[in-house]
Protein backbone atom coordinates (compact mmCIF):
# COMPACT_ATOMS: atom_id res chain seq x y z
CA UNK A 1 0.00 0.00 0.00
CA UNK A 2 3.09 2.17 0.81
CA UNK A 3 4.51 1.65 -1.95
CA UNK A 4 1.79 1.99 -4.10
CA UNK A 5 1.71 5.22 -2.61
CA UNK A 6 4.83 6.07 -3.06
CA UNK A 7 4.52 5.69 -6.93
CA UNK A 8 1.21 7.86 -7.39
CA UNK A 9 3.03 10.55 -5.82
CA UNK A 10 5.90 10.44 -8.05
CA UNK A 11 3.96 10.12 -11.01
CA UNK A 12 1.55 13.45 -9.56
CA UNK A 13 5.54 15.15 -9.22
CA UNK A 14 6.20 13.97 -12.74
CA UNK A 15 2.85 15.66 -14.12
CA UNK A 16 3.23 18.99 -12.31
CA UNK A 17 7.00 19.54 -13.67
CA UNK A 18 5.65 18.48 -16.88
CA UNK A 19 2.70 20.76 -16.89
CA UNK A 20 4.98 23.85 -15.34
CA UNK A 21 6.69 23.13 -18.25
CA UNK A 22 3.62 23.59 -20.99
CA UNK A 23 2.57 26.53 -18.81
CA UNK A 24 5.82 27.92 -19.09
CA UNK A 25 6.43 27.66 -22.79
CA UNK A 26 3.02 29.17 -23.26
CA UNK A 27 4.09 32.80 -21.86
CA UNK A 28 7.56 32.59 -24.06
CA UNK A 29 7.09 34.20 -27.73
CA UNK A 30 6.49 32.35 -30.58
CA UNK A 31 9.48 30.97 -32.33
CA UNK A 32 7.50 30.17 -35.45
CA UNK A 33 5.17 32.18 -38.23
CA UNK A 34 1.96 31.53 -40.10
CA UNK A 35 4.09 31.23 -43.12
CA UNK A 36 2.16 32.15 -46.34
CA UNK A 37 0.82 35.05 -44.33
CA UNK A 38 3.88 36.67 -43.02
CA UNK A 39 7.38 35.89 -44.08
CA UNK A 40 10.62 35.39 -42.61
CA UNK A 41 12.99 37.73 -43.74
CA UNK A 42 16.26 37.27 -45.62
CA UNK A 43 19.78 38.28 -45.34
CA UNK A 44 21.30 40.58 -47.98
CA UNK A 45 23.70 37.80 -49.31
CA UNK A 46 21.04 35.56 -49.52
CA UNK A 47 21.48 33.07 -52.05
CA UNK A 48 18.06 33.56 -54.07
CA UNK A 49 17.15 33.51 -57.46
CA UNK A 50 20.08 34.87 -59.66
CA UNK A 51 19.19 38.14 -62.18
CA UNK A 52 20.84 40.80 -64.83
CA UNK A 53 19.94 43.86 -63.33
CA UNK A 54 19.77 46.24 -65.58
CA UNK A 55 21.83 49.62 -65.05
CA UNK A 56 19.70 52.98 -65.42
CA UNK A 57 23.07 54.45 -66.66
CA UNK A 58 23.24 52.22 -69.88
CA UNK A 59 19.68 51.14 -69.93
CA UNK A 60 21.09 47.74 -70.41
CA UNK A 61 22.65 45.09 -68.47
CA UNK A 62 26.55 44.82 -67.21
CA UNK A 63 27.24 41.90 -69.15
CA UNK A 64 30.56 42.05 -71.37
CA UNK A 65 30.23 38.49 -72.98
CA UNK A 66 33.32 37.04 -71.05
CA UNK A 67 31.47 33.60 -70.33
CA UNK A 68 33.90 32.80 -67.32
CA UNK A 69 30.41 32.12 -65.26
CA UNK A 70 29.16 29.77 -67.93
CA UNK A 71 33.05 27.70 -67.25
CA UNK A 72 32.64 27.70 -63.89
CA UNK A 73 29.33 26.86 -63.50
CA UNK A 74 29.97 23.24 -61.64
CA UNK A 75 26.16 22.18 -62.80
CA UNK A 76 26.52 23.63 -66.72
CA UNK A 77 23.58 25.46 -66.48
CA UNK A 78 24.08 28.65 -67.58
CA UNK A 79 24.32 29.06 -71.79
CA UNK A 80 25.60 32.17 -73.52
CA UNK A 81 25.64 33.04 -77.23
CA UNK A 82 26.25 36.56 -78.87
CA UNK A 83 27.25 37.76 -82.42
CA UNK A 84 29.11 40.66 -83.30
CA UNK A 85 32.86 41.52 -82.91
CA UNK A 86 35.03 43.40 -80.80
CA UNK A 87 32.77 46.31 -78.92
CA UNK A 88 30.05 45.76 -81.30
CA UNK A 89 29.22 42.11 -79.47
CA UNK A 90 25.46 41.45 -78.37
CA UNK A 91 23.65 38.89 -76.37
CA UNK A 92 21.55 36.63 -78.27
CA UNK A 93 21.23 34.31 -75.56
CA UNK A 94 21.62 33.98 -71.39
CA UNK A 95 19.54 31.09 -70.26
CA UNK A 96 19.78 30.05 -66.81
CA UNK A 97 17.98 26.79 -65.87
CA UNK A 98 17.25 27.28 -62.60
CA UNK A 99 16.33 23.83 -62.29
CA UNK A 100 19.96 22.73 -62.59
CA UNK A 101 20.95 25.60 -60.63
CA UNK A 102 22.91 24.85 -56.77
CA UNK A 103 22.89 28.09 -55.60
CA UNK A 104 26.58 28.09 -54.95
CA UNK A 105 27.43 31.53 -55.76
CA UNK A 106 30.48 30.52 -58.31
CA UNK A 107 29.45 33.25 -61.32
CA UNK A 108 28.27 35.66 -58.66
CA UNK A 109 32.00 35.68 -57.73
CA UNK A 110 34.23 34.97 -60.92
CA UNK A 111 31.70 38.24 -62.69
CA UNK A 112 34.13 41.17 -63.13
CA UNK A 113 31.03 43.89 -63.89
CA UNK A 114 29.15 42.03 -60.78
CA UNK A 115 26.11 42.23 -63.77
CA UNK A 116 25.03 38.49 -62.41
CA UNK A 117 23.62 39.24 -59.07
CA UNK A 118 21.45 37.40 -56.22
CA UNK A 119 18.18 38.05 -55.77
CA UNK A 120 16.82 38.34 -52.32
CA UNK A 121 13.54 35.94 -53.46
CA UNK A 122 12.81 31.98 -52.08
CA UNK A 123 9.53 31.28 -53.89
CA UNK A 124 10.98 29.77 -57.28
CA UNK A 125 8.71 26.32 -57.05
CA UNK A 126 6.15 26.18 -60.36
CA UNK A 127 4.04 23.81 -61.93
CA UNK A 128 6.14 23.18 -65.16
CA UNK A 129 9.75 22.63 -64.98
CA UNK A 130 9.54 24.71 -68.62
CA UNK A 131 8.92 27.57 -66.39
CA UNK A 132 12.67 27.43 -64.92
CA UNK A 133 14.48 28.00 -67.94
CA UNK A 134 14.99 31.70 -67.32
CA UNK A 135 15.62 33.62 -70.55
CA UNK A 136 17.44 36.79 -70.82
CA UNK A 137 13.76 39.16 -70.67
CA UNK A 138 13.22 36.87 -67.38
CA UNK A 139 16.64 37.63 -65.91
CA UNK A 140 15.87 41.34 -66.62
CA UNK A 141 12.85 41.52 -64.99
CA UNK A 142 13.85 39.37 -61.97
CA UNK A 143 16.55 42.49 -60.90
CA UNK A 144 15.71 43.88 -57.64
CA UNK A 145 13.37 46.70 -58.08
CA UNK A 146 12.33 46.52 -55.21
CA UNK A 147 12.87 43.97 -52.26
CA UNK A 148 10.14 40.85 -52.58
CA UNK A 149 10.77 38.88 -50.30
CA UNK A 150 10.93 40.74 -46.59
CA UNK A 151 8.28 40.41 -43.86
CA UNK A 152 5.76 40.70 -46.18
CA UNK A 153 2.04 41.09 -43.95
CA UNK A 154 -0.72 40.49 -46.28
CA UNK B 1 1.80 -30.55 -28.31
CA UNK B 2 5.44 -28.38 -28.85
CA UNK B 3 4.38 -24.61 -30.10
CA UNK B 4 6.45 -24.46 -33.30
CA UNK B 5 8.99 -21.77 -33.32
CA UNK B 6 11.42 -20.34 -36.18
CA UNK B 7 13.34 -17.48 -36.96
CA UNK B 8 11.77 -14.56 -38.98
CA UNK B 9 13.95 -12.42 -41.30
CA UNK B 10 12.55 -8.57 -40.96
CA UNK B 11 13.32 -5.99 -43.33
CA UNK B 12 13.53 -2.88 -42.11
CA UNK B 13 13.86 0.50 -44.34
CA UNK B 14 14.73 1.94 -46.89
CA UNK B 15 11.90 3.92 -46.41
CA UNK B 16 11.65 3.33 -42.50
CA UNK B 17 11.36 6.43 -40.90
CA UNK B 18 14.03 6.09 -38.13
CA UNK B 19 16.58 4.88 -40.24
CA UNK B 20 17.22 8.51 -40.96
CA UNK B 21 17.66 7.75 -44.85
CA UNK B 22 17.57 5.07 -46.91
CA UNK B 23 18.99 2.23 -44.95
CA UNK B 24 17.72 -0.89 -45.40
CA UNK B 25 18.44 -3.51 -42.56
CA UNK B 26 18.06 -7.38 -42.75
CA UNK B 27 17.18 -8.46 -39.04
CA UNK B 28 17.02 -11.91 -38.31
CA UNK B 29 14.54 -12.36 -35.54
CA UNK B 30 14.11 -14.85 -32.68
CA UNK B 31 10.82 -14.12 -31.04
CA UNK B 32 11.50 -10.24 -30.03
CA UNK B 33 15.74 -10.99 -30.17
CA UNK B 34 17.69 -9.86 -32.77
CA UNK B 35 20.23 -12.82 -33.69
CA UNK B 36 21.68 -11.07 -36.28
CA UNK B 37 22.05 -7.31 -38.38
CA UNK B 38 23.05 -7.51 -41.92
CA UNK B 39 23.29 -3.62 -42.99
CA UNK B 40 22.13 -2.95 -46.77
CA UNK B 41 23.20 0.12 -48.00
CA UNK B 42 23.76 2.09 -51.97
CA UNK B 43 19.96 3.43 -52.14
CA UNK B 44 21.60 7.00 -51.81
CA UNK B 45 24.64 6.31 -54.01
CA UNK B 46 25.79 9.33 -55.59
CA UNK B 47 29.26 8.67 -56.95
CA UNK B 48 30.38 11.70 -55.30
CA UNK B 49 34.41 10.56 -55.86
CA UNK B 50 33.88 9.77 -59.39
CA UNK B 51 31.85 13.30 -60.24
CA UNK B 52 34.73 14.98 -58.46
CA UNK B 53 37.26 14.13 -60.95
CA UNK B 54 35.47 15.93 -63.87
CA UNK B 55 35.47 19.00 -62.05
CA UNK B 56 38.12 22.03 -60.79
CA UNK B 57 38.83 22.37 -57.38
CA UNK B 58 36.42 25.22 -56.84
CA UNK B 59 33.51 23.21 -58.69
CA UNK B 60 34.21 20.64 -56.22
CA UNK B 61 33.68 22.64 -52.68
CA UNK B 62 30.23 22.96 -54.00
CA UNK B 63 29.90 19.19 -54.68
CA UNK B 64 31.41 18.24 -51.40
CA UNK B 65 28.28 19.93 -49.95
CA UNK B 66 25.78 18.33 -51.26
CA UNK B 67 27.46 14.74 -51.81
CA UNK B 68 28.35 13.90 -48.44
CA UNK B 69 27.27 14.63 -44.85
CA UNK B 70 24.97 17.19 -45.61
CA UNK B 71 24.35 18.09 -42.51
CA UNK B 72 27.66 19.41 -41.65
CA UNK B 73 29.04 21.06 -44.96
CA UNK B 74 31.21 22.98 -43.91
CA UNK B 75 33.26 19.59 -42.03
CA UNK B 76 33.21 18.99 -45.68
CA UNK B 77 34.68 21.50 -46.92
CA UNK B 78 37.24 22.01 -44.70
CA UNK B 79 38.34 18.38 -45.41
CA UNK B 80 38.61 18.84 -49.68
CA UNK B 81 40.49 22.03 -48.76
CA UNK B 82 43.04 20.74 -46.32
CA UNK B 83 43.90 18.17 -48.82
CA UNK B 84 43.78 21.16 -51.72
CA UNK B 85 45.96 23.58 -49.69
CA UNK B 86 48.47 20.77 -48.21
CA UNK B 87 48.94 19.78 -51.98
CA UNK B 88 48.92 22.92 -52.93
CA UNK B 89 51.16 24.40 -50.52
CA UNK B 90 48.68 27.04 -50.33
CA UNK B 91 48.35 29.88 -47.29
CA UNK B 92 45.77 30.97 -45.65
CA UNK B 93 45.53 34.35 -44.09
CA UNK B 94 45.37 34.30 -39.76
CA UNK B 95 41.74 35.49 -40.34
CA UNK B 96 40.49 33.07 -42.02
CA UNK B 97 41.54 30.41 -40.05
CA UNK B 98 39.95 31.68 -37.04
CA UNK B 99 37.20 32.39 -38.88
CA UNK B 100 36.80 28.54 -40.50
CA UNK B 101 37.70 27.25 -36.94
CA UNK B 102 34.42 29.13 -35.82
CA UNK B 103 32.29 27.93 -38.30
CA UNK B 104 33.17 24.48 -37.93
CA UNK B 105 32.30 24.89 -34.06
CA UNK B 106 29.13 26.02 -35.30
CA UNK B 107 28.44 23.43 -37.79
CA UNK B 108 29.02 20.45 -34.56
CA UNK B 109 26.58 22.01 -32.41
CA UNK B 110 24.29 22.28 -35.73
CA UNK B 111 24.81 18.48 -36.33
CA UNK B 112 24.51 17.14 -33.25
CA UNK B 113 21.46 19.17 -32.75
CA UNK B 114 19.89 17.51 -35.39
CA UNK B 115 20.84 14.16 -33.87
CA UNK B 116 19.74 14.88 -30.41
CA UNK B 117 16.40 15.98 -31.75
CA UNK B 118 15.49 13.23 -34.43
CA UNK B 119 16.83 10.80 -31.57
CA UNK B 120 14.64 12.04 -29.53
CA UNK B 121 11.75 11.34 -31.53
CA UNK B 122 13.04 7.69 -32.14
CA UNK B 123 12.68 7.00 -28.28
CA UNK B 124 9.45 8.61 -28.06
CA UNK B 125 10.47 12.38 -26.52
CA UNK B 126 9.30 14.93 -28.60
CA UNK B 127 9.97 18.19 -26.62
CA UNK B 128 13.28 17.59 -27.32
CA UNK B 129 13.03 17.80 -31.15
CA UNK B 130 11.55 20.86 -31.34
CA UNK B 131 13.23 22.80 -29.11
CA UNK B 132 16.33 21.33 -30.71
CA UNK B 133 15.58 22.90 -33.83
CA UNK B 134 14.63 25.75 -32.54
CA UNK B 135 18.34 26.08 -31.58
CA UNK B 136 19.41 25.17 -34.83
CA UNK B 137 17.65 27.64 -36.47
CA UNK B 138 19.61 30.25 -34.72
CA UNK B 139 22.43 28.51 -35.81
CA UNK B 140 21.14 28.50 -39.09
CA UNK B 141 20.04 32.01 -39.58
CA UNK B 142 24.17 33.22 -38.27
CA UNK B 143 25.18 30.67 -41.41
CA UNK B 144 22.78 32.57 -43.72
CA UNK B 145 23.92 36.05 -42.68
CA UNK B 146 27.44 35.12 -43.30
CA UNK B 147 27.70 32.94 -45.80
CA UNK B 148 24.35 33.40 -47.89
CA UNK B 149 23.17 29.52 -47.54
CA UNK B 150 21.34 27.88 -44.91
CA UNK B 151 22.18 23.88 -45.52
CA UNK B 152 24.83 24.29 -48.70
CA UNK B 153 27.48 26.92 -47.99
CA UNK B 154 29.83 27.41 -50.31
CA UNK B 155 31.92 29.53 -48.42
CA UNK B 156 35.04 27.84 -47.69
CA UNK B 157 38.24 28.57 -50.85
CA UNK B 158 41.47 26.88 -51.37
CA UNK B 159 43.37 30.38 -49.27
CA UNK B 160 40.79 31.17 -46.78
CA UNK B 161 37.08 31.97 -47.03
CA UNK B 162 34.74 33.72 -49.68
CA UNK B 163 33.35 37.00 -47.15
CA UNK B 164 34.11 38.34 -44.04
CA UNK B 165 31.57 38.52 -41.41
CA UNK B 166 29.02 41.46 -41.61
CA UNK B 167 28.82 44.04 -39.22
CA UNK B 168 27.43 42.70 -35.70
CA UNK B 169 27.62 39.26 -36.57
CA UNK B 170 29.82 38.35 -34.03
CA UNK B 171 27.72 40.11 -31.18
CA UNK B 172 25.16 38.09 -32.38
CA UNK B 173 27.23 34.30 -32.50
CA UNK B 174 28.34 35.73 -28.51
CA UNK B 175 24.72 35.82 -27.60
CA UNK B 176 24.02 32.82 -29.30
CA UNK B 177 26.63 30.93 -27.22
CA UNK B 178 25.36 32.38 -23.63
CA UNK B 179 21.95 32.09 -24.79
CA UNK B 180 22.81 28.08 -26.05
CA UNK B 181 24.32 27.41 -22.64
CA UNK B 182 21.72 27.73 -20.45
CA UNK B 183 19.82 25.70 -23.16
CA UNK B 184 22.04 22.70 -22.63
CA UNK B 185 21.08 22.46 -19.47
CA UNK B 186 17.16 22.32 -20.21
CA UNK B 187 18.31 19.69 -22.32
CA UNK B 188 19.72 17.69 -19.34
CA UNK B 189 16.54 18.25 -17.59
CA UNK B 190 14.65 17.35 -20.51
CA UNK B 191 16.52 14.20 -21.20
CA UNK B 192 19.30 13.06 -18.60
CA UNK B 193 17.53 12.39 -15.48
CA UNK B 194 14.45 10.89 -17.07
CA UNK B 195 13.81 7.81 -15.71
CA UNK B 196 12.29 6.25 -19.49
CA UNK B 197 15.09 7.87 -21.44
CA UNK B 198 17.67 6.12 -18.56
CA UNK B 199 15.83 2.65 -18.93
CA UNK B 200 16.09 3.06 -22.84
CA UNK B 201 19.73 3.94 -22.77
CA UNK B 202 21.96 3.00 -19.99
CA UNK B 203 23.71 -0.07 -20.26
CA UNK B 204 21.96 -0.28 -24.12
CA UNK B 205 23.93 -1.38 -27.19
CA UNK B 206 27.63 -1.45 -25.53
CA UNK B 207 30.36 -1.44 -28.59
CA UNK B 208 33.16 -2.89 -26.55
CA UNK B 209 36.63 -0.70 -26.86
CA UNK B 210 38.71 -3.06 -28.34
CA UNK B 211 35.70 -3.99 -30.91
CA UNK B 212 35.40 -0.43 -32.00
CA UNK B 213 39.81 -0.49 -32.66
CA UNK B 214 39.04 -3.26 -34.71
CA UNK B 215 35.84 -2.11 -36.78
CA UNK B 216 37.53 1.50 -37.37
CA UNK B 217 35.06 3.56 -35.46
CA UNK B 218 35.48 7.29 -34.94
CA UNK B 219 34.69 10.31 -33.28
CA UNK B 220 31.87 10.14 -30.41
CA UNK B 221 30.68 7.05 -31.19
CA UNK B 222 34.74 5.66 -30.58
CA UNK B 223 35.06 8.63 -27.66
CA UNK B 224 32.32 7.11 -26.03
CA UNK B 225 33.53 3.28 -25.94
CA UNK B 226 36.93 5.09 -24.13
CA UNK B 227 39.36 5.66 -27.40
CA UNK B 228 40.86 8.82 -26.40
CA UNK B 229 41.28 9.92 -30.12
CA UNK B 230 40.08 13.18 -31.70
CA UNK B 231 41.83 14.67 -34.80
CA UNK B 232 41.43 17.76 -34.02
CA UNK B 233 44.14 17.22 -31.32
CA UNK B 234 45.80 14.68 -32.45
CA UNK B 235 46.26 16.72 -35.72
CA UNK B 236 45.91 19.93 -35.31
CA UNK B 237 44.82 21.65 -38.24
CA UNK B 238 43.40 25.61 -38.85
CA UNK B 239 43.55 26.73 -35.17
CA UNK B 240 42.65 24.02 -33.12
CA UNK B 241 46.23 23.90 -31.43
CA UNK B 242 45.74 27.41 -29.99
CA UNK B 243 42.49 26.48 -28.63
CA UNK B 244 42.12 25.40 -25.47
CA UNK B 245 39.11 22.39 -25.16
CA UNK B 246 38.65 18.94 -23.77
CA UNK B 247 37.80 16.02 -25.49
CA UNK B 248 34.96 14.12 -23.49
CA UNK B 249 35.78 10.54 -23.21
CA UNK B 250 33.67 7.66 -21.67
CA UNK B 251 34.09 4.47 -20.45
CA UNK B 252 30.92 2.65 -20.90
CA UNK B 253 30.35 2.74 -24.57
CA UNK B 254 26.53 2.38 -24.81
CA UNK B 255 23.66 4.64 -25.61
CA UNK B 256 23.67 6.94 -22.89
CA UNK B 257 27.71 7.16 -22.88
CA UNK B 258 27.34 8.07 -26.62
CA UNK B 259 24.28 10.98 -25.74
CA UNK B 260 26.42 12.07 -23.01
CA UNK B 261 29.56 12.42 -24.85
CA UNK B 262 28.10 14.38 -27.41
CA UNK B 263 26.26 16.80 -24.76
CA UNK B 264 29.47 17.82 -23.67
CA UNK B 265 31.17 18.34 -26.85
CA UNK B 266 28.58 20.92 -27.81
CA UNK B 267 29.57 22.39 -24.47
CA UNK B 268 33.53 22.64 -25.85
CA UNK B 269 32.34 23.91 -29.01
CA UNK B 270 31.32 26.90 -27.26
CA UNK B 271 34.10 27.15 -25.50
CA UNK B 272 35.94 26.77 -28.99
CA UNK B 273 33.56 30.20 -30.27
CA UNK B 274 34.36 32.15 -27.67
CA UNK B 275 37.97 31.77 -27.76
CA UNK B 276 37.85 32.68 -31.60
CA UNK B 277 35.63 35.58 -31.21
CA UNK B 278 38.08 36.88 -28.72
CA UNK B 279 41.48 36.32 -30.69
CA UNK B 280 39.80 36.93 -33.98
CA UNK B 281 42.98 38.93 -35.75
CA UNK B 282 41.89 42.40 -38.70
CA UNK B 283 43.15 41.62 -41.95
CA UNK B 284 43.23 39.61 -44.75
CA UNK B 285 40.46 36.93 -44.89
CA UNK B 286 41.67 35.68 -48.72
CA UNK B 287 44.88 34.28 -50.61
CA UNK B 288 45.54 35.07 -53.84
CA UNK B 289 44.85 31.74 -55.58
CA UNK B 290 43.41 31.74 -58.73
CA UNK B 291 40.49 30.36 -59.78
CA UNK B 292 41.23 27.52 -62.36
CA UNK B 293 44.06 26.52 -59.48
CA UNK B 294 46.27 23.62 -60.97
CA UNK B 295 47.79 21.31 -58.13
CA UNK B 296 51.35 20.25 -58.42
CA UNK B 297 51.98 16.39 -59.39
CA UNK B 298 51.67 13.98 -56.13
CA UNK B 299 49.43 12.46 -53.51
CA UNK B 300 48.17 13.81 -50.22
CA UNK B 301 45.66 12.23 -47.18
CA UNK B 302 44.25 14.40 -45.13
CA UNK B 303 42.25 13.96 -42.15
CA UNK B 304 39.84 16.18 -40.18
CA UNK B 305 37.62 15.78 -37.10
CA UNK B 306 33.91 16.15 -38.46
CA UNK B 307 30.65 16.05 -36.59
CA UNK B 308 30.50 12.34 -37.10
CA UNK B 309 34.15 11.69 -36.80
CA UNK B 310 37.60 11.29 -38.74
CA UNK B 311 36.49 12.54 -41.84
CA UNK B 312 39.70 11.95 -44.88
CA UNK B 313 40.48 12.88 -48.45
CA UNK B 314 42.77 11.13 -50.07
CA UNK B 315 43.54 13.27 -53.22
CA UNK B 316 45.48 12.30 -56.57
CA UNK B 317 46.43 15.02 -58.56
CA UNK B 318 48.71 14.39 -62.29
CA UNK B 319 48.72 18.64 -62.42
CA UNK B 320 45.91 19.47 -64.11
CA UNK B 321 43.13 21.10 -63.32
CA UNK B 322 40.65 18.84 -61.65
CA UNK B 323 41.69 15.93 -59.50
CA UNK B 324 42.79 12.40 -60.92
CA UNK B 325 41.24 10.97 -58.25
CA UNK B 326 39.77 11.61 -54.67
CA UNK B 327 38.81 8.84 -52.24
CA UNK B 328 36.53 9.67 -49.11
CA UNK B 329 37.61 7.92 -45.76
CA UNK B 330 33.76 8.51 -44.43
CA UNK B 331 33.27 8.31 -40.69
CA UNK B 332 29.17 7.09 -40.86
CA UNK B 333 30.55 4.77 -42.85
CA UNK B 334 32.71 3.31 -40.27
CA UNK B 335 30.44 3.35 -37.60
CA UNK B 336 27.45 2.32 -39.54
CA UNK B 337 29.41 -1.04 -40.04
CA UNK B 338 29.65 -1.65 -35.92
CA UNK B 339 25.79 -2.07 -35.90
CA UNK B 340 25.77 -5.73 -36.91
CA UNK B 341 28.36 -6.20 -33.75
CA UNK B 342 26.44 -3.87 -31.25
CA UNK B 343 22.60 -5.22 -31.81
CA UNK B 344 22.95 -8.60 -31.87
CA UNK B 345 21.34 -10.12 -28.76
CA UNK B 346 19.17 -6.68 -27.82
CA UNK B 347 15.11 -6.50 -28.34
CA UNK B 348 13.79 -4.80 -31.54
CA UNK B 349 12.62 -1.95 -29.78
CA UNK B 350 16.46 -0.95 -28.74
CA UNK B 351 17.22 -1.24 -31.97
CA UNK B 352 15.76 1.82 -33.14
CA UNK B 353 17.44 3.49 -30.08
CA UNK B 354 21.11 2.11 -30.86
CA UNK B 355 20.50 2.96 -34.42
CA UNK B 356 19.58 6.51 -33.76
CA UNK B 357 22.76 7.02 -31.07
CA UNK B 358 25.35 6.01 -34.14
CA UNK B 359 24.45 9.31 -35.42
CA UNK B 360 24.47 7.86 -39.41
CA UNK B 361 23.66 10.36 -42.85
CA UNK B 362 23.28 7.73 -45.31
CA UNK B 363 24.83 10.43 -47.55
CA UNK B 364 27.94 10.08 -45.85
CA UNK B 365 27.88 6.84 -46.13
CA UNK B 366 27.05 5.57 -49.78
CA UNK B 367 28.45 8.85 -50.76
Amino acid sequence: MRALLERVGRGMEGLVTGLRVTFTTLLRPKNTVMYPIKKVDVSPRWHGLLALPIDPQIGNDLCIICFQCERVCPSRCIHIEATGKAKERVLTRFDIEMDKCQYCGLCVEVCPTEAIVFVPHYEASTYNRHNLNYDLEDLHRAAPKEPIARGVIR
Amino acid sequence: MALRTEELILNMGPQHPSTHGVLRMVVTLDGENIMDVQPDIGYLHSSVEKMMEYRTYIQNISLADRGMDYLAALANEMALLRAVETLGGIETPLRAQWLRTMFLEFQRIASHLVWLGTWGIDIGATTVFLWCFREREQVIDLFEQSTGGRLHYVYFRPGGVYEDIPEGWLQKALAFCDDFEQRLVEYHQLLTGNPIFEVRTKGIGVLPREVAINLGASGPVARASGIAFDVRKAFPYMKYAEVEFDIPVREEGDCFARYMVRMEEMRQSVRIIRQCAEKLPPGEIRAKVPITLRLPKGEVYTRTESPRGDLGIYLVSQGGETPYRVKIRAPAFSNLFALSEIMRGWKVADMIAILGSIDIVLADVDR
